[in-house]
């Protein structure tokens, strides 16, 4: 068996492949059918200081290779993640390590989730800053498309906690290089990306858009050259660790973030196709070692060949 | 929550019904003895990669000890057109059984099923396993959308018939059939259950609240995860928020709703 063990900075997994937030609930809607304790992570739905209806329906549609989502980041709120059995209690006990995705619409509401996190901190392996969700109307892709807000929100939380810190991309900018370099240089310990493409699509016979959002994020197979891009450029301009993501299916779909510069992936999408990719893409990684004949997983970090 | 599973199942049978109707009965010797009236599974098509995301289908009869499920389903787009090809022995991805199902009805109650075209399939397991026989009240638009009605004749139940064109049973509405049934006052604690289209549903709850009573009522929704981790099927419900609603997740806190609770729009 290959190493597949990961040093994201401060943050160690035992092997590569995290459920990416938004499709993975916050856990415990997949423990029949995911054995928690072989993967890497999870990473909880995004949490807010308030709790959130999130956006009307229909929230998804399926489009070719992908689909587009709006959901509105809906959350219970700090208070009921942190107290309720069902959130921060149960996630204490599971055996992989939890990352809690946290957004608000200021950035006083970002500042506000990581200190009452860094408080309840036990049971917690890092915190994702999510500045790049393309469904709600503050926050979000308005943070993460705007260098200034990138520098003050990651600044601001990097402040106000001392667990690991993960910043989730938008891929909707120019040049992705930037953004990398000044949520590091703020202080994020790794980056995370991509986020969904803003996409849209409309139904022809009744004319309407298929999102009552109108617009929404495309995931799934269809972005994943996409990401694979930005990832690698990410990579070449910054030295710290990058959770790769976008479109990951198959072992060979994570083996291709990995060799892009990513030392872990997350998997969402594909998540709703097959609960069972998960702990799949981790066997298939560790065949793809032995194929590619190295002990262990971190030496195929960034290492395409030109 | 109770169990569920994810089961590779083979198709045994994939016949036509009626119209656009179909029935596939499934080899599903996991998920099968699981699965509660009103409940559904979530089936991954084989053979459709760039078509990413599973269809949720009501369970319509099981046969524990035989490990058999199936699902009645109308063609109406992409994935269903495409099972209705599929040959027996191909292989289904299912995740069941899902979601809440219906309340049994106990012995001292009298069940009343009202299911308007499709939703015919989403019940007949609830009257099937009913300890006293149920009134069933089936309608469609037409001859054609009144499915399972000799599957029904053939349990231990009162069944009556509507379609909007006459074409069979009752000319009128199924819900007209809910209450005439109501006004005979000769139930003995009437509890109604009901799967069908929208307008009917809201019907049905409207008619069970002016006999003081709660409907349960099954609401249909194009979902992803299945398991409540996307908040993708959302159907707005009565909640204790400054609003008075909030969203609830039709494949964890539904399909069956009660409906005191429907917010409809």
């Amino acid at each position: 068996m290959a190493d597949l063990r990961v040093e994201l900075g401060p943050l160690s997994l035992r092997n590569p492949v995290i459920a990416a937030s938004g499709t993975f609930g916050y856990g415990r809607e997949y423990r029949d059918l995911v054995a928690l304790d072989s993967l890497g992570g999870i990473v909880v739905k995004g949490v807010s200081p308030f709790s959130s209806p999130g956006n009307p329906p229909p929230r998804t549609a399926e489009v070719e290779a992908g689909m587009l989502n709006a959901i509105g980041l809906q959350n219970p709120g700090i208070d009921k993640f942190v107290a309720d059995p069902e959130y921060l209690p149960w996630l204490r006990t599971v055996n992989t390590a939890v990352i809690v995705n946290i957004w608000g619409r200021t950035v006083e509401d970002y500042v506000l989730v990581a200190e009452r996190l860094e408080a309840e901190k036990s049971g917690i392996a890092a915190l994702e800053i999510n500045i790049s969700c393309p469904n709600i109307k503050e926050g979000g892709i308005g943070f993460g498309t705007d260098l200034g807000m990138v520098e003050q929100v990651v600044g601001r939380v990097r402040r106000a906690t001392t667990l690991p810190l993960i910043t989730k991309l938008s891929p909707n900018v120019s040049r992705i290089a930037d953004f990398a370099r000044c949520a590091v240089d703020a202080g994020s310990d790794i980056l995370s990306l991509i986020n969904t493409l803003p996409a849209m699509a409309i139904d022809v016979e009744s004319r309407k858009p298929r999102l009552a959002n109108v617009t929404g994020g495309l995931s799934g197979p269809a972005i994943k050259p996409v990401a694979v891009k930005l990832v690698y450029e990410a990579a070449q301009a910054v030295e710290a660790p990058i959770i790769g993501m976008g479109g990951i299916v198959s072992a060979e779909d994570a083996a291709e973030f990995i060799l892009a510069g990513a030392s872990a992936v997350g998997v969402g999408t594909a998540i709703f196709a097959d609960p069972q990719c998960l702990s799949r893409i981790v066997e298939g990684l560790d065949l793809y070692c032995r194929r590619q004949g190295v002990d262990a997983l971190a030496e195929l970090v960034g290492a395409v060949k030109f | 929550m109770a169990e569920k599973r994810q089961e590779k199942s083979l198709i045994r049978n994939n016949r036509r019904l009626q119209g656009d109707y179909c029935q596939v009965d499934l080899e599903s010797p996991g998920i099968a003895p699981l699965v509660a009236p009103g409940q559904f599974v979530h089936v991954k098509m084989p053979n459709l990669e760039h078509r990413i995301l599973r269809r949720p289908f009501s369970v319509y009869d099981t046969d524990p000890k035989d490990g058999r499920l199936s699902i009645v389903y109308k063609v109406i787009g992409l994935g269903t057109a495409h099972l209705a090809t599929l040959k027996p022995g191909t292989e289904l991805d299912l995740l069941g059984p899902l979601g809440v199902g219906f309340t049994p009805p106990r012995p001292e109650q009298t069940p009343i099923v009202v299911a308007g075209g499709y939703g015919c399939a989403a019940t007949y397991l609830l009257a099937r396993q009913s300890p006293v026989p149920a009134y069933c009240l089936l309608g469609g638009r037409s001859a054609d959308d009144l499915l399972l009605v000799e599957e029904f004749k053939q349990l231990d139940a009162q069944v009556e018939l509507a379609t909007d064109d006459g074409s069979r049973g009752r000319r009128g509405l199924v819900t007209e059939l809910l209450e005439e049934l109501l006004a005979r006052g000769d139930l003995r604690n009437p509890q109604i259950y009901a799967c069908g289209p929208v307008g009917m549903l809201k019907a049905v709850g409207r008619i069970a609240h002016q006999s003081g009573l709660v409907a349960e009522i099954s609401l249909d929704h194009a979902m992803c995860c299945g398991v409540g981790a996307c908040f993708a099927c959302v159907v707005k419900v009565k909640a204790d928020t400054p609003a008075g609603w909030d969203y609830a997740r039709t494949c964890v806190e539904g399909p069956v709703f009660r409906s005191d609770q429907a917010v409809w729009e």
